[in-house]
C-alpha cells in the first residue's frame, strides 16, 4: 500500500459525493486561511540566509541633463556599506529594456527622469543602505525637460512613431455629416499601489548561476534579463514567485530592474542580496498608468447617431518605450468601446517625456481609450438633448458590424446586458426622480449614468498568447500543479487547481499548486492582459488530458475494457465490465498504473486559436473574444465645494460560464473600485521640475472602505462564452476596472444639471472636488451668461 | 540592535545602566535590551523577532498593513487599541500586550474576524489582510467587552478607515466585519495572558528606557521627571503620538540622539485639572489622544468630535495627540483652526516655569512656535459654548477618510438678537500657519445674521489668505472653496447643523 497522510480524507468517504471544489464552485482563495493568519509568505517574509545584504539605489535629483560629477566616496564611507555598484560593474548587458531598448540599469552619463537610478549601494541593513545612498555627491548640467504631453507633441518628442487605424473615409464622412462636434479630455494616469512594493532576493549559486525570488508577473522575462546582465545562459537563472502582494500590471516589466540589480550585486559579492523598494522609492522609480490627451471630431445626425469619427490619442509614455507602443495601441482599439463609429480614423501618439517610463496597469491603455468613447457619447447626448443612455443604445454595434481594425462583431450580447441592467436598476424611474430633485435643490445635485464595457481579450502581441503547465500525479493520488501564470491575488492558482480537480474529478484538496518557477514551466508569457486563466487553465487541462489518456489506455489493457468503459467519477476511477462497475479510489488506480510503468507526469501546452493581426495594415482579429458588462452609478455633488459621494452602483458583468463565481465577483468589485479611484481621488502629479509630487500614500489617495457605494450590487451575466475557452468561461481581470467610468459619467451628469443638461461639462480626470467645483462654476457662468 | 529573548522567571531584568524593555507578544513575555531609540515596532518585529505576519506597506502610517493591537492592563482587564507599528517607536510597547494576526488564531481555529474574512472572500492578494484582521479583531474585542453592542456600518468604516486594500473593493471585508459578530466571540485577553501576568519593580523613569549606539530614549511618567530631563536635555526631541515625527525616521531616515516620550506623563494625559472650572470650559491635557478626545468632546462640541473622525485613521487617532497636533505647527493640522475659532488658551511649562498663551499668539511662522528649548505644551483650554454661540467646521480633502486637508475651515459665531456679535473664522491649509481670517471676521461682526452678510464677508477671504498651490489643491480652489464654505456655513446653521449649546 502507498503511504497516505492523515490529512487526506479517506477515499471511501470521497466516493459518496461529487468531488469538492471543481470548476464553477464558489471556492475560497487557495491561500485565504494563510492570508488571514499572516502566514502566507511574501518574498520579504522568507527566512533570510546568513550573510544576506540589502541593496538600495541612489537617485538623480534632476529630470533631464548630463551628470558632470558622480562622487561616491561618502557612500562608500557610510556605516555598514559593503559595496557600491555602477554601470561599469555590470558584467553583461546594461540595457534592460523589455521589448524596445533604452532602459539602462543605471544612468549612463545622462539623466532622463527625476529619480533615475545612478548607482546601487549594498549594506548590511536596509536602513544603512538607505542612508548611504543619500551621501552621493552628484553634479549635473541641466537641460530643459519635456514634462507634458502637449510639450512632447509640439516638440515631436516620441518614443515610437504614431500609428493609425482606419475604417472607411472619416474625413469626407465628417464633412458631409449633418452636425459636427469636437472635444477633448485629459485623462490622468494612475499609480498601481500594490500593497507589497517591488522586491527581489538574489542568491548566487554554482557555475555563476543565480536563483532569484522576485515579486513579478513575468518570471521568464526577469530570468532573461538577469541572464543578460550577468552574461550567462538562461539555463543558469531560475526565477520563482509564489505570490505577489498585488501586481495590477505594475510588476509586468517593472519588477525586472530590481531583480537585475540584486543579481549583479549578489554575483559580485557572492552573497545573497535583497532589493526591496520602500514605498517612496517604489512610487518614484516605477512606471504608472499613462496619462492621455485625447481629442475628437465627430460627425453625427440630429438623432445623435455617429456617422464619422476622427480621433487623436496621445499617451504620456515617459522617457522610454517600455510597453507604451502596445498600450497606446490598446487605447486605440478601445476608443469605440461598444459603439459603431462608422467612418473612423484613430491616430495614436507615443509621447516621450522626462518622467519615469510608464507601463502596464490593469486595462493597459484600454481604459484611457474607453473613457473617451463615453465622453463622446455624453457630449452627443447634450448636443441633441437626449438621455445619454438613449444615445448609447442608438449607437451600439450590432452583429455583423466591423470595428475600425477590421474585427467582425459577433455574439454581441451587450445590448441584452444593457437592457437587463437598465430594467433591474430602475434607471428610468431614478432618472425622473433625480431630474426633479435637481430642480429643487440648489446645493446638492445628483447624477446618474449607465455605461457599457467591451474589452478585447488576448495579448495584441500575438506570440504571447501561449502557456505551459506541468502536472504530476503521485502514487497517493495527490496532484502537483505548476503553470506559467503568477498569483497576485486574482485567484489564478485557485481557478487552475479547480480545472485540474475537474479534469480528474477529484477533490480540490488533492491538488497542490506550486510556486511559479522558470525551471518547471519555461518560456512563459506574463500574467497579464486578463489572460491568466484562459491560457494557463487550458494548458493545465491539456496536461491532465495527456495523463488521463495514458491512464485510459492502461485501463483498457489492464482490465480488458474499452475506453468508453473507463470514467473518472467522485474521486474514483470506475471500470465498467460486463455490466458491473468496479470503483477504484483515484489513489489506488494511479498507484496501479505506476506499478505498470505508466508515466503520471505531463507538460501541457496551449496557444490561443483564431487570432491574427497585421499591424502594417492595422487590421485583423487581434482578440479571441470580448468580455462585456455594464454599470450604473449614482452620485451626489455639493455645488459649493465640489465634494461628492457615490451613492449607488449596479453592475452586470459577463464572465461566460464562471470558473469560480466568488473570485469573479471579487475581481469585478475590486476592479470597479480601482477604476473609480482612478477617476476620482487618485491624482498623479508632477511638479514644474518633473518631480513626482504625489509620491506617498499621504499625497496619493486610493479609495478607502467608506468610498464604496453603500448600495453596491454585482451580478454575473451567465451566458457561456461562444468561443472554446476553458469551460466556456471569460477573462475577468481587467474589464471590470472600466465600470468605474460610470462614476465619472454620473459626476458629469450631476454637473450638467447645473446648466439644465444643455451643455456637456469639461471634466478632466481625476474628478477631484476641485475639478468638480470648477466644472460647476463653468456651468453656472454659462447659465448666467445665457 | 539587541537580541530578544523570552523572559525568564526574573521579576526585573534591569540592572543599573542597562536599559531593558519588556512586552508581551501574543501571550509570550519578551525582554530586550540595546534597542536603538529610533527603532520602530514594525522593524523590531520583522527584523529581530522574524514576526513577519505584520507587513510593511508604506512605512508612513497610511496603509494599515502593519496594524497591531496594543493592550494595556487596567482595572477592567486589558484594554486594546490598534496602531500603526510602522511609525510607532519600540518604546511604546514597554509593559504592554501586543497581538498580531498569527497570534490570535491558528489553522483550523481561526479568530472570528479571520473566519469571516475567509467565508466572505475578503482577501485577494492577502498582503493587507493581517492589518484588516487586527482592525476587525479590535472591533470585535470592544464588542466583547460591551455585550449586546453590535457595531453598525459607520463604526465598521471607522475601524477600517486606516486600512487600504487595493484588490477587493472592500465590499466583502465590510460584510465580514458584520458577519464576524454572528460567530462565537473570543476574548483576546486569554491569549495575552496565556503565560500569566508579570509585574515588575517600578523603573527609574529618569533613566533611559532605551539606550544603544550612543542614542537614548526617556519615558518619564510625571511632569517632575519630564522637567528634570528637560533640564539635562533641553534640545531632546519631544515625542507624543509620533504620527508625524515617526515619518522623520521612516521616510527621511533621521536618527535622533535623544528622544523624550511624553505620552506616559500622567498629568499630560488627563482630561481635567484640579481648580479649573469644568462648567464653562474644557481642560484637555496635551497628550490626550484624538480617540480620547472624540469621547470628551462629544457632548459639548459635537461638530468638533465629528471632525476628529476624519483626522487620520482609527490607528492614527489612537496614537496622535491634541498637543502634538498643536505644537507640531503644521499649516495643515486639523485641530489648530478649531482652537483658533474657540479662542483656546495653551498652557506651557518646562525649565522656565509655567506660562499661558492664547493660541493666536502661539505660532511664529511655518513650523515655528513660541516654545523654547526645554519647554513643552502642557494643556489646552477651550471655553464651552453658550446658547448664542455656534461652531461650524468643515474639512475639504480629496478623499473623505484619512486624508490631509486642502482647506480646514473653522467658524465660531456669536449671534445675539439676529446680529453677529462676534465672528472668528480660522483656516488651515491657507497660509504658512493656521490663521485667523481677520478681515473677514471684522466684516461679519456687527452684521445681521443673513446670507448677504456672509456673501459680503466672503469677499475679504482673498485679503486674509494667499494660499499656495500644491499636491492637495490649487491656490484658486482653496480661496474659492473657503468663500463658498462661508455661504455653506450660513445655510447649514440656519438648518441647525452646527454646534450650539
Amino acid at each position: 500500500m502507498t503511504f497516505t497522510s492523515s490529512r487526506v480524507t479517506p477515499w471511501a468517504e470521497r466516493r459518496q459525493r461529487p468531488a469538492k471544489g471543481k470548476s464553477g464552485k464558489e471556492l475560497a482563495h487557495e491561500s485565504a486561511e494563510k492570508h488571514v493568519l499572516g502566514t502566507a509568505v511574501y518574498i520579504d517574509d522568507m527566512p533570510e540566509l546568513a550573510g544576506t545584504l540589502h541593496a538600495v539605489v541612489g537617485k538623480s535629483s534632476i529630470s533631464c541633463g548630463l551628470i558632470t560629477k558622480l562622487d561616491l566616496a561618502a557612500v562608500w564611507a557610510s556605516p555598514g556599506v559593503v559595496d557600491v555598484v555602477t554601470l561599469d560593474d555590470v558584467p553583461g548587458e546594461t540595457d534592460i529594456g523589455p521589448v524596445y531598448k533604452g532602459d539602462l540599469i543605471f544612468a549612463d552619463g545622462r539623466v532622463d527622469f527625476h529619480g533615475q537610478p545612478l548607482f546601487a549601494v549594498v549594506a548590511e541593513s536596509f536602513d544603512q543602505a538607505k542612508r548611504a545612498a543619500l551621501q552621493a555627491q552628484v553634479e549635473y548640467q541641466q537641460e530643459e525637460p519635456i514634462l507634458s504631453v502637449e510639450q512632447a507633441l509640439q516638440q515631436n518628442s516620441f518614443v515610437n512613431p504614431a500609428h493609425t487605424m482606419q475604417k472607411g473615409d472619416a474625413v469626407s464622412a465628417l464633412a458631409s455629416a449633418p452636425r459636427q462636434l469636437h472635444g477633448q479630455l485629459y485623462v490622468r494616469g494612475q499609480e498601481q499601489f500594490y500593497l507589497e512594493t517591488q522586491i527581489s532576493y538574489a542568491i548566487p549559486g554554482e557555475d555563476d548561476g543565480m536563483q532569484v525570488y522576485c515579486s513579478t508577473q513575468h518570471p521568464s522575462e526577469v530570468q532573461k534579463l538577469v541572464a543578460e546582465v550577468l552574461d550567462i545562459p538562461l539555463s543558469l537563472v531560475t526565477v520563482e514567485v509564489r505570490r505577489m502582494g498585488g501586481g495590477f500590471g505594475g510588476k509586468e516589466t517593472q519588477a525586472a530592474p530590481w531583480a537585475c540589480i540584486a543579481a549583479v550585486c549578489a554575483n559580485r559579492l557572492q552573497r545573497p542580496v535583497k532589493m526591496r523598494l520602500d514605498r517612496q522609492d517604489d512610487m518614484v522609480l516605477t512606471g504608472k498608468r499613462h496619462d492621455f490627451l485625447n481629442r475628437y471630431q465627430l460627425g453625427i445626425n440630429d438623432d445623435g447617431k455617429i456617422l464619422a469619427a476622427d480621433i487623436e490619442l496621445a499617451g504620456f509614455c515617459g522617457y522610454t518605450a517600455d510597453l507604451s507602443d502596445a498600450i497606446v495601441d490598446r487605447a486605440m482599439f478601445h476608443v469605440d468601446n461598444a459603439y459603431n463609429l462608422h467612418d473612423t480614423r484613430v491616430i495614436g501618439h507615443r509621447c516621450r517625456t522626462n518622467t519615469v517610463s510608464n507601463t502596464a496597469f490593469r486595462g493597459f491603455g484600454g481604459p484611457q481609450g474607453m473613457i473617451f468613447a463615453e465622453c463622446m457619447l455624453d457630449d452627443i447626448a447634450r448636443a441633441v438633448g437626449k438621455d445619454p443612455l438613449d444615445v448609447r443604445k442608438l449607437n451600439l454595434y450590432q452583429d455583423g458590424d466591423s470595428t475600425h481594425y477590421g474585427q467582425p462583431i459577433e455574439n454581441y450580447i451587450l445590448p441584452e446586458i444593457i437592457d437587463t441592467l437598465e430594467a433591474d436598476c430602475d434607471y428610468r424611474q431614478r432618472r425622473a426622480e433625480i431630474t426633479e430633485l435637481n430642480r429643487t435643490n440648489p446645493w446638492k445635485k445628483r447624477g446618474l449614468a449607465l455605461t457599457p464595457v467591451r474589452f478585447g481579450i488576448s495579448f495584441t502581441l500575438q506570440f504571447l498568447n501561449q502557456a505551459g503547465a506541468l502536472v504530476h500525479v503521485y502514487t497517493d493520488g495527490s496532484v502537483h500543479l505548476s503553470h506559467g501564470g503568477t498569483e497576485m491575488g486574482q485567484g489564478l492558482y485557485t481557478k487552475v487547481a479547480q480545472v485540474v480537480a475537474n479534469e480528474f474529478n477529484i477533490d480540490i484538496d488533492m491538488v497542490r499548486v506550486a510556486a511559479t518557477t522558470t525551471d518547471k514551466v519555461p518560456n512563459t508569457s506574463p500574467t497579464a492582459a486578463s489572460s491568466g486563466s484562459d491560457l494557463n487553465g487550458k494548458a493545465a487541462q491539456n496536461a491532465c488530458q495527456i495523463i488521463k489518456s495514458r491512464l485510459v489506455v492502461f485501463a483498457e489493457q489492464h482490465f480488458g475494457v474499452n475506453a468508453s468503459d473507463v470514467r473518472f467519477d467522485n474521486n474514483h476511477v470506475v471500470i465498467t465490465k460486463d455490466g458491473a462497475e468496479q470503483w477504484l479510489a483515484f489513489s489506488d488506480f494511479v498507484d496501479l498504473a505506476y506499478r505498470n510503468r505508466i508515466s503520471l507526469s505531463a507538460a501541457g501546452f496551449y496557444s490561443t486559436p483564431k487570432i491574427h493581426y497585421d499591424r502594417d495594415t492595422a487590421s485583423g482579429r487581434p482578440f479571441f473574444y470580448y468580455a462585456m458588462g455594464a454599470a450604473c452609478a449614482e452620485v451626489e455633488i455639493d455645488t459649493l465645494t465640489g465634494e461628492y459621494k457615490v451613492l449607488r452602483t449596479d453592475i452586470l458583468h459577463d464572465v461566460g460560464t464562471s470558473l469560480n463565481p466568488a473570485i469573479d465577483i471579487g475581481q469585478i468589485e475590486g476592479g470597479f473600485v480601482q477604476g473609480m479611484g482612478w477617476l476620482t481621488t487618485e491624482e498623479l502629479l508632477w511638479d514644474g521640475q518633473g518631480r513626482l509630487s504625489s509620491a506617498s500614500a499621504a499625497t496619493y489617495k486610493i479609495p478607502t472602505s467608506v468610498d464604496v457605494p453603500e448600495h453596491f450590487s454585482v451580478r454575473l451575466f451567465g451566458r457561456p462564452n461562444a468561443e472554446e475557452t476553458i469551460y466556456h468561461s471569460k477573462a475577468v481581470g481587467e474589464p471590470p476596472l472600466m465600470h468605474g467610468i460610470a462614476v465619472w459619467c454620473a459626476l458629469r451628469d450631476a454637473v450638467a444639471s447645473v446648466a439644465d443638461y444643455k451643455v456637456s461639462p469639461q471634466l478632466d480626470t481625476p474628478a477631484t472636488p476641485e475639478r468638480v467645483l470648477n466644472a460647476v462654476m463653468a456651468m453656472q457662468s454659462l447659465q448666467a451668461g445665457g | 540592535m539587541g537580541v530578544a529573548k523570552p523572559l525568564s522567571n526574573r521579576r526585573d531584568g534591569r540592572q543599573t545602566g542597562v536599559s531593558v524593555i519588556r512586552f508581551n507578544l501574543n501571550g509570550r513575555w519578551i525582554e530586550s535590551s540595546e534597542i536603538d531609540p529610533n527603532c520602530t515596532i514594525l522593524k523590531f518585529l520583522r527584523t529581530n523577532l522574524k514576526q513577519v505576519d505584520v507587513k510593511e506597506g508604506c512605512a508612513a502610517g497610511d496603509c494599515g498593513a502593519c496594524t497591531i493591537m496594543l493592550g494595556q492592563m487596567t482595572e477592567h482587564g486589558i484594554e486594546y487599541q490598534t496602531l500603526n507599528a510602522c511609525i510607532a517607536l519600540m518604546a511604546n510597547v514597554h509593559d504592554r500586550y501586543l497581538l498580531t494576526s498569527s497570534g490570535i488564531g491558528r489553522a483550523g481555529k481561526l479568530h472570528p474576524a479571520q473566519q469571516a474574512l475567509v467565508d466572505c472572500h475578503g482577501s485577494q492578494c492577502g498582503f493587507c489582510t493581517p492589518g484588516f484582521v487586527m482592525s476587525m479583531a479590535n472591533l470585535q474585542q470592544n464588542a466583547c467587552k460591551a455585550p449586546g453592542h453590535i457595531p453598525d456600518v459607520a463604526e465598521i468604516h471607522e475601524a477600517l478607515s486606516g486600512n487600504l486594500c487595493r484588490c477587493t473593493g472592500y465590499r466583502p471585508i465590510i460584510e465580514a466585519a458584520q458577519r464576524m459578530h454572528e460567530l462565537p466571540q473570543q476574548n483576546l485577553e486569554y491569549i495575552s495572558l496565556r503565560s500569566g501576568v508579570q509585574s515588575f519593580d517600578p523603573r527609574d523613569a529618569e533613566q533611559p528606557l532605551l539606550e544603544a549606539n550612543g542614542r537614548r530614549l526617556f519615558m518619564p511618567e510625571s511632569e517632575a521627571q519630564l522637567k528634570a530631563l528637560l533640564a539635562l536635555y533641553p534640545h531632546a526631541r519631544l515625542w507624543a503620538g509620533g504620527t508625524d515625527a515617526g515619518l522623520e525616521i521612516t521616510q527621511r531616515f533621521t536618527q535622533f540622539d535623544t528622544i523624550i516620550c511624553v505620552n506616559r506623563v500622567a498629568e499630560l494625559t488627563r482630561c481635567s485639572e484640579p481648580g479649573q472650572d469644568a462648567d464653562d470650559q474644557l481642560w484637555l491635557g496635551a497628550c490626550v489622544t484624538f480617540s480620547q478626545a472624540e469621547k470628551l468632546l462629544a457632548e459639548s462640541f459635537p461638530s468638533f468630535a465629528q471632525l476628529l473622525h476624519r483626522i487620520g485613521s482609527r490607528q492614527i487617532r489612537n496614537m496622535g495627540t491634541l498637543g502634538g497636533n498643536i505644537a507640531n505647527a503644521s499649516p495643515i493640522g486639523d485641530t489648530p483652526p478649531v482652537f483658533f475659532a474657540l479662542d483656546a488658551i495653551l498652557e506651557i511649562d518646562g525649565i522656565h516655569g509655567h506660562r499661558e498663551v492664547a493660541i493666536g499668539d502661539f505660532y511664529l511662522g511655518y513650523k515655528q512656535t513660541v516654545l523654547q528649548p526645554g519647554e513643552y505644551l502642557r494643556a489646552v483650554r477651550i471655553p464651552k459654548l453658550k446658547a448664542t454661540e455656534h461652531l461650524w467646521l468643515h474639512k475639504v480633502s480629496k478623499r473623505y477618510d484619512d486624508d490631509i486637508s486642502a482647506v480646514m475651515f473653522a467658524l465660531y459665531l456669536s449671534v445675539e438678537g439676529g446680529v453677529i456679535s462676534s465672528a472668528r473664522l480660522a483656516c488651515g491649509g491657507m497660509a504658512a500657519t493656521p490663521k485667523l481670517a481677520e478681515k473677514t471676521n471684522a466684516a461679519l461682526s456687527g452684521k445681521h445674521f443673513a446670507v448677504s452678510s456672509f456673501e459680503q464677508a466672503a469677499a475679504f477671504i482673498d485679503q486674509d489668505y494667499q494660499p499656495i498651490s500644491d499636491v492637495r489643491a490649487s491656490d484658486q480652489y482653496r480661496l474659492q472653496v473657503t468663500r463658498n464654505l462661508l455661504i455653506k456655513a450660513f445655510h447649514d446653521m440656519t438648518t441647525a447643523q452646527g454646534d450650539a449649546a
